[in-house]
């Protein structure tokens, strides 16, 4: 009973196709925020299974990964995910999308893990006990039956981040991006986290400041100042990450330019 | 005053959580209209043997009554100057037993229970072509980000602190402010990433 009828939902038929490959195509892609232009020109294909985004602060890493989840939508040009124009396929993309942040605290939000998986399930139209139950059989299978009634406030930043990735596997998407997950990680949680994304069967879109992470990832993309300065196999682009950032921090130390 | 669940197997976790809602609502009302301070006696007693009931850590919960302790005694003398000590203590003693059957709930019920069971309150709202799943899941986020704002407010203390050397000033309230807006923008991001308030079983 509704005194006035609901919005019409208008996904309700699905435009997505999980399987597409490439599963993004950007197509002279541009995004302002306000009058600020964060990100121009962008045209890329996206299909290999892990692909890093690096760049420094400010280049628009967080934005770009954005765009792959709905949670921004260009200003300009098309953008194409999973078969489906970004915009229609907003509605649909966190079926297909799992996102990890990079502040565990900030993206958990039930107070106890097993909660915190079920809501996943619940999303997806599961009901409370069903949720509960496939929710502990989920994390027997990740082998943290152990921290299903735990508090998440009081687990280790490492603990955190992982519930926070099995929050958002457990709805199977068939990408995930990930947003600087290993920031607030310490070197042994940080490897452990790292060898777990690398075990995963989904495609993997990660931004790192940690060039190390991206070992065994099979295409990386630069980002400065919003537009893609360089794109292909991590040998070559880490490489020239490198000796850029050698070049710059060699020739002067600009500090007010940090 | 916001307890995090207690792990636990107890009858009272296993009573359920709309049952327990309306036992303390319908204490409330009740305790509401009793005068006289003797009743309170057995009411206490009886909330106290609810804790015990829960074994040892269910009775180290009752330390939440130290925080109250300033706020009541400031109550009691308000009352003992304008001449009504005794109904000072009536106060006191129902404000205590409320609490406590209210935080015995908090602490024994799994917050997905919780929603569950206040959803039907909000269905009203359906009617109006809200979801009723908004406001339950409004109360969840409430409950667990109340600690992690006391966190944050622990942190900028310790800032201010270690550059000024006092302990606390109001001036931490807009940094605070600003934290925890910015905390709710990258909340609400996430929520958004796993299909919103609505959820995606109609996408």
């Amino acid at each position: 009973m509704a005194f006035w009828p609901k919005k019409k939902n208008e996904a309700s038929v699905r435009v997505c196709d999980p399987a597409a490959s490439p599963f993004a195509v950007f197509e002279d892609v541009g995004l302002d925020i306000g009058d600020r232009r964060i990100l121009s020109g962008l045209n890329l294909s996206l299909k290999e299974d892990r692909i890093g985004v690096i760049g420094l602060n400010g280049s628009g890493k967080s934005t770009f990964v954005r765009l792959l989840n709905g949670l921004r939508t260009p200003s300009e040009g098309s953008l194409t995910l999973f078969g489906a124009q970004a915009q229609k396929a907003a509605p649909e993309l966190p079926r297909h999308v799992g996102f990890v942040f990079q502040n565990p605290d900030h993206q958990a939000i039930f107070p106890t893990v097993e909660e915190e998986i079920a809501f996943g399930l619940n999303q997806l139209g599961a009901g409370k006990d069903e949720s509960r139950k496939r929710a502990a059989e989920f994390l027997a299978l990740h082998g943290c039956e152990a921290l299903a009634t735990s508090p998440i406030a009081e687990l280790s930043e490492g603990q955190k981040q992982l519930v926070c990735i099995l929050s958002v596997l457990v709805m199977e998407p068939a990408l995930l991006v990930l947003d600087e997950p290993m920031t607030s990680l310490d070197a042994l949680a940080s490897r452990k986290i790292r060898d777990k994304i690398l075990s995963l069967p989904q495609k993997i879109v990660m931004v790192s400041h940690d060039l190390s992470h991206f070992e065994g990832f099979d295409r990386i993309l630069w980002l400065e100042d919003g537009r893609l300065r360089m794109d292909g196999s991590p040998f070559e682009v880490l490489r020239a990450f490198e000796t850029d950032i050698d070049r710059r921090s060699g020739a002067k130390l600009e500090l007010a330019a940090l | 005053m916001i307890s995090i669940y207690l792990q636990g197997n107890s009858w009272l976790h296993k009573t359920p959580a709309s049952l327990k809602l309306l036992a303390v609502a319908v204490a409330s009302l009740v305790l509401f209209m009793v005068k006289s301070a003797w009743v309170f006696l057995p009411c206490l007693a009886v909330v106290i043997g609810l804790y015990a009931s829960l074994g040892r850590t269910g009775l180290r919960q009752l330390k939440l009554l130290r925080g109250l302790t300033f706020f009541l005694g400031i109550l009691l003398l308000l009352h003992w100057v304008s001449g009504t000590f005794w109904e000072g203590v009536t106060v006191i003693l129902r404000l205590i037993v409320l609490v406590l059957a209210a935080n015995l709930v908090s602490v024994t019920t799994r917050m997905d229970d919780m929603l569950e069971a206040v959803m039907p309150l909000f269905k009203p709202l359906e009617w109006f072509g809200v979801s009723a799943r908004r406001p339950a899941l409004g109360v969840a986020l409430v409950l667990r980000f109340a600690p992690y704002m006391m966190q944050v407010f622990s942190r900028l203390r310790e800032a201010y602190q270690a550059r000024t050397g006092a302990k606390n000033s109001w001036k931490l309230l807009p940094p605070l402010a600003i934290q925890c807006l910015r905390m709710s923008d990258n909340v609400a991001d996430a929520l958004r990433a796993r299909g919103g308030s609505e959820g995606l079983s109609g996408r």
